[in-house]
């Protein structure tokens, strides 16, 4: 599926003195299978823009394309299965008494027999390696197996988009690179991904494009390297590294990733002056 | 009594814990279990562990918000279970959430919100006020609104308020957690300043952020599993492994390398460079 923002505007509280226009023209597509990466500092519009994705936010000018087609006229209930938006600290939304139960609410109510509850409910709390916490008390489990908890929440429904606000904040190193992890595992299963994050490195390891907020437009949008070597002022530390070093070598070229810029410095390191 | 007394005591006593525990009701493991360690008047300490490591757990037993089930907590002398009103004049806490925090409607008014409580005169007040606003870089802000501000501005309002009521210790619970990288950038400027003339204690998950501190903490499982310099803390990586901590890029590029540690990307690329320069080291 086929996600297009076109000219989205977002007023918050319009015709009062307290209407803030979060977006002002924004033009974005989300590419089917893609991991799309939305960078940008706080209140740059970050949160408003993905929640315009399943029309949870309507645009106050423009229009959101689902298939081409307005999302206005899609069955709203249909839009919201298939595009699965995990909120900021999603964590704070777990409420059954067991991490099963919790995982099951979506599938239950999308009217989902007994039996294909029970397989969603296990696929995906495997698929996230938390399927050993099934019985316990979602309460009782850490940030990180709390806010993996949540996710499933969101994954049980089987959504095509999974949009994750800001997933990795306040976890510790280890958890963020578990969720990592998870989105490269589902980038390969097919699913499209839109990954919100005001952290460069992490952005860098897992996106195929990204988009650049800045005061509710759009500053920079395209592959990482693109984007990155093009303004380094926002650029993660790997490519930090790379350009310091680009003036003296050229051979360096444009690595983004942490892997890939290991090897490219140990080819320098390697390589005779 | 009077502040000069409260100085002079803290002075001369650390802030120190010893065998200290302390379990949540019906929780199955204790959340802190037998630590301790003491910290010097003046020291900046870090403190870092996975979630649910006993982070959060032991900063609410140094300010009085929990009562230790057995050990012993105390500062400048004072026990906090028992005597928290004195402990947190002496000890001021900044929490994650800048959100949470702020509770005046102008800048000024929620810095003065602690002196207030204090009792304190009101001239003496406005002083306090101004100095404590101009020393985390937000002189001229005293009329905005809370609400309008940044992320970054707003943890130093909430900084600025802990700094008008004169603490000698002050307890940094992930500061930065929910700031953007040029809010992160704000606030650790005005803790790695604060930190040459208090004792600051400041957990977090980013390793990069203690790379100015005298000494590290590292909690994992309620126990303190290493009391260790930044340094030694980054090149030991069976200790980082362990206690699932993460090198910040750099230095972990720098590390994977073979090549001693390095802060900033400019320290290695130049490493980097040296090396093809040199002999042609072998990368591994």
């Amino acid at each position: 599926m086929r996600i297009e923002l076109e000219g989205v505007r977002h007023v918050y509280s319009p015709g009062t003195p307290f209407a803030v226009e979060a977006l002002k023209d924004v033009s974005l597509g989300v590419e089917a299978g893609e991991v799309l990466g939305v960078i940008g500092g706080t209140g740059s519009g970050k949160s408003t823009l993905v929640q315009h994705l399943n029309l949870l936010l309507a645009p106050t000018a423009g229009r959101v394309l689902v298939d081409g087609e307005d999302a206005r006229s899609v069955d709203r209930a249909d839009l919201r299965r298939r595009v699965g938006l995990v909120f900021q600290s999603p964590e704070q939304a777990l409420f059954a008494p067991t991490v099963e139960e919790d995982v099951a609410f979506a599938p239950q109510r999308l009217g989902l027999g007994e039996e294909e509850v029970r397989r969603r409910v296990r696929e995906t709390l495997e698929l996230l390696g938390a399927w050993h916490l099934a019985t316990r008390s979602p309460f009782a489990l850490s940030g990180g197996e709390k806010r993996r908890v949540a996710i499933a929440g969101v994954l049980a429904m089987g959504p095509e988009v999974l949009v994750l606000d800001e997933p990795t904040a306040g976890l510790d190193p280890h958890a963020r690179s578990e969720l990592i992890d998870l989105v490269v595992r589902l980038k390969a299963s097919g699913m499209t991904v839109v990954f919100v994050s005001h952290d460069l490195d992490e952005v860098a390891e897992v996106a195929d494009r990204v988009c650049v907020l800045e005061g509710g437009e759009v500053r920079a949008v395209g592959p990482p390297a693109d984007v990155f070597y093009a303004d380094p002022s926002m650029a993660p530390e790997t490519m930090r590294v790379a350009a310091a070093l680009g003036g003296a070598c050229p051979a360096v070229g444009r690595p983004v990733r942490y892997r890939e810029t290991l090897s490219v410095l140990g080819r320098v390191m390697g390589a005779a002056p | 009594m009077s502040g000069s007394v409260l100085r002079t005591l803290a002075d001369l006593t650390s802030t120190f814990c010893e065998h200290l525990t302390y379990s949540y009701p019906g929780a199955a493991e204790p959340a802190l279990s037998g630590v301790t360690f003491e910290i010097r008047a003046g020291e900046y300490v870090g403190v870092v562990g996975p979630n649910g490591g006993g982070k959060s757990t032991l900063v609410r037993l140094l300010n009085g918000l929990l009562a230790a089930d057995s050990g012993r907590v105390r500062l400048a002398g004072l026990d906090p279970a028992t005597e928290p009103f004195e402990v947190r004049r002496l000890v001021g806490v900044l929490f994650q959430n800048p959100d949470n925090g702020l509770v005046a409607p102008f800048v000024e008014d929620d810095v003065a919100f602690g002196l207030e409580n204090l009792g304190v005169e009101r001239a003496e007040m406005r002083e306090r006020v101004r100095e404590a606003i101009a020393s985390v870089g937000l002189a001229g802000y005293e009329r905005r609104e809370p609400h309008t501000l940044s992320g970054g501005e707003k943890q130093r309002v909430a900084l600025a308020g802990l700094l008008a009521v004169g603490p000698e210790v002050l307890l940094l619970d992930e500061p930065t957690a929910m700031l953007d990288a040029a809010g992160r950038r704000e606030v650790l400027d005005r803790v790695r300043e604060l930190a040459r003339s208090r004792t600051v204690l400041h957990v977090t998950h980013h390793l990069e952020e203690l790379f100015d501190a005298d000494r590290v903490l590292v909690l994992n499982g309620g126990r303190l599993a290493a009391d260790t310099t930044p340094g030694e803390l980054f090149s030991d990586a069976e200790l980082l492994r362990e206690n699932r901590l993460v090198l910040p890029t750099v230095p972990r590029l720098a590390a994977e390398l073979g090549l001693p540690f390095c802060r900033t990307p400019e320290e290695l690329a130049a490493a980097v460079g040296k090396a093809r320069d040199g002999s042609g080291v072998e990368a591994r």
